[in-house]
């Protein structure tokens, strides 16, 4: 077992962002967590990355138990959100070179040239992260999350705001590198076609509660609906109706 | 440090944050100011202060060596608050968190960034000093030695509480980074005895590390030796505070994950 969250339990101001959720990831699985804003996706992923302490429940990644081997369980993990930049008065190659060498990765110029290449973002090399574009910081944090080959990648919203065309090179190369290196991915999205393509389980969260886990067709039929869309939508509904 | 926290300590992680804050310094030209202007600016004021009302070489001495050791503590302070800063400003600390780095190497690379600026700093008012007054730096003889390891002590000691209250309030904590030195200024004595304080200030004077240490320093300078006493009493004071400010940003930390601070700066 690669991931192994059991029974996470979080609340913040009386408010229970996360209520008993279990997740368990294997090598080469590809895992989505879905669900309606406020369903408790982030916290979640924050309390598998270790970013926040649960109230409740344990993780270990790779056997690391968290928060106690934290350090230990971040080398075989990569991360990368769409919201988040890169340090910003680096230059691309300086903060994938910073990055690689936080993991300690052997030869970081060579890994650093490798991801480069493997994302297309060869013209990006000598560009400040601060004057990077919404899609090409998404390009360059994915190389982060993948240059030190973790076993493990987890990616909050990995397309969000990216055009069709740079958002389908993401999903395409996350799937050839869940291919070539046998490395698992647990990735939230809005998006669920990405959903359906990119992975072969999913977990539905509802008010910080697993409604749901399963492959997306199954877990879209068992809720009665033709497709995750559907589900989804519907899910949105009901969260809505009952926040009025 | 416990033997499997020695055994996985990493000096190249702490090279490649030391790295990172050195091109972060090299390309912001607010921390060229801070490093290289304001000390020549600040060595040429006070000690210009000090021949313009001179009373003999000593008032110009305590004026220059006082700024001196006031830039020593305050560049130290400054790379830790503000190299914390940093990465707030460009919303990197989940980046950081979810890579195998340790609190304690990011520390000792923001210490090491420090003790650089110090060096640099103090290099630069010494060349002011001697260059363009002809004032010995050492002139306050051995106690600059544990004066000033007394003072990088205390300033790391604020570095460190600045660092635990970004940790809770964010960039809006920006504001102690540079404004707890600059309280402790004209209380710790940097320019003159407590003495010439307004009474109710001289107790809470007394109670600083810093005063001790800047009144042992004045002592040199009038030839006095070595006031091992008051050296004695601000390292007492700084070790303290070292230890408080080590528990501050530990609980600091602690809160941080508990209450799920993290998301305040992504």
């Amino acid at each position: 077992m690669l991931l192994e969250a059991n029974g996470l339990r979080k609340s913040f101001d009386d408010v229970q962002a996360v209520d008993d959720v279990t997740l368990h990831v294997h090598t080469r699985e590809r895992v989505a967590i879905v669900g309606p804003n406020g369903a408790g996706k982030t916290t979640t992923l924050l309390m598998i990355l270790g970013a926040i302490d649960p109230d409740a429940g344990s993780v270990h990644i790779a056997g690391h138990p968290l928060p106690a081997q934290r350090h230990q369980a971040m080398r075989s993990v990569g991360f990368a959100a769409g919201y988040l930049p890169l340090p910003d008065r680096l230059k691309v190659t300086e903060a994938l070179r910073f990055f690689a060498d936080l993991s300690e990765v052997d030869d970081p110029a060579a890994a650093v040239d490798t991801v480069i290449k493997e994302l297309d973002i060869d013209h990006l090399r000598t560009k400040l992260c601060m004057h990077l574009s919404s899609g090409q910081r998404t390009l360059v944090g994915i190389a982060k999350a993948t240059l030190h080959r973790p076993r493990l990648i987890i990616l909050d919203e990995p397309t969000a705001s990216l055009d069709p065309d740079i958002a389908f090179r993401v999903r395409d190369r996350l799937a050839q590198i869940n291919e070539e290196h046998h490395t698992a991915l647990l990735l939230t999205s809005h998006d669920m076609r990405e959903v359906e393509t990119l992975t072969d389980r999913v977990v539905f969260l509802r008010a910080g509660r697993v409604i749901a886990d399963g492959p997306p067709s199954e877990v879209a039929a068992a809720g009665g609906h033709a497709s995750l869309e559907e589900l989804f939508l519907a899910e949105a509904a009901r969260h809505r109706a009952e926040q009025l | 440090m416990s033997a499997t926290v020695a055994a996985s300590f990493s000096w190249r992680r702490v090279w490649a944050i030391v790295r990172r804050q050195a091109l972060v310094q090299y390309r912001n030209p607010g921390m060229w100011f801070l490093l290289l202007v304001l000390p020549v600016v600040d060595a040429v004021l006070f000690t210009s202060i000090g021949v313009a009302y001179n009373n003999g070489l000593g008032a110009v001495r305590v004026l220059f060596t006082g700024i001196l050791l006031f830039h020593l503590v305050w560049q130290l302070t400054l790379a830790g608050s503000l190299g914390f800063l940093e990465e707030v400003w460009s919303r990197n600390v989940l980046n950081l968190i979810t890579t195998p780095v340790r609190e304690i190497e990011y520390a000792v690379a923001l210490l090491v960034v420090g003790l650089a600026r110090t060096v640099i700093a103090v290099g630069l008012i010494g060349i002011v000093g001697g260059g363009l007054y002809a004032i010995d730096p050492g002139s306050a003889g051995w106690v600059l030695a544990p004066a000033a390891a007394v003072l990088l002590l205390f300033g790391w000691a604020v570095a460190l509480l600045v660092v635990g209250l970004t940790l809770q309030y964010g960039d809006s904590a920006e504001v102690f980074s540079w404004g707890t030195l600059v309280l402790l200024m004209p209380l710790s004595g940097v320019f003159y005895p407590v003495d010439a304080l307004p009474g109710g200030l001289q107790a809470i004077a007394r109670g600083i590390p810093l005063t001790r240490a800047f009144d042992a320093v004045r002592i040199g300078i009038q030839g006095g030796g070595v006031a091992e006493g008051d050296l004695l009493i601000a390292t007492a004071g700084s070790v303290v505070a070292m230890g408080l400010a080590f528990w501050f940003v530990l609980r600091q930390l602690r809160r941080f994950r508990q209450q799920g601070w993290v998301t305040r700066f992504t």
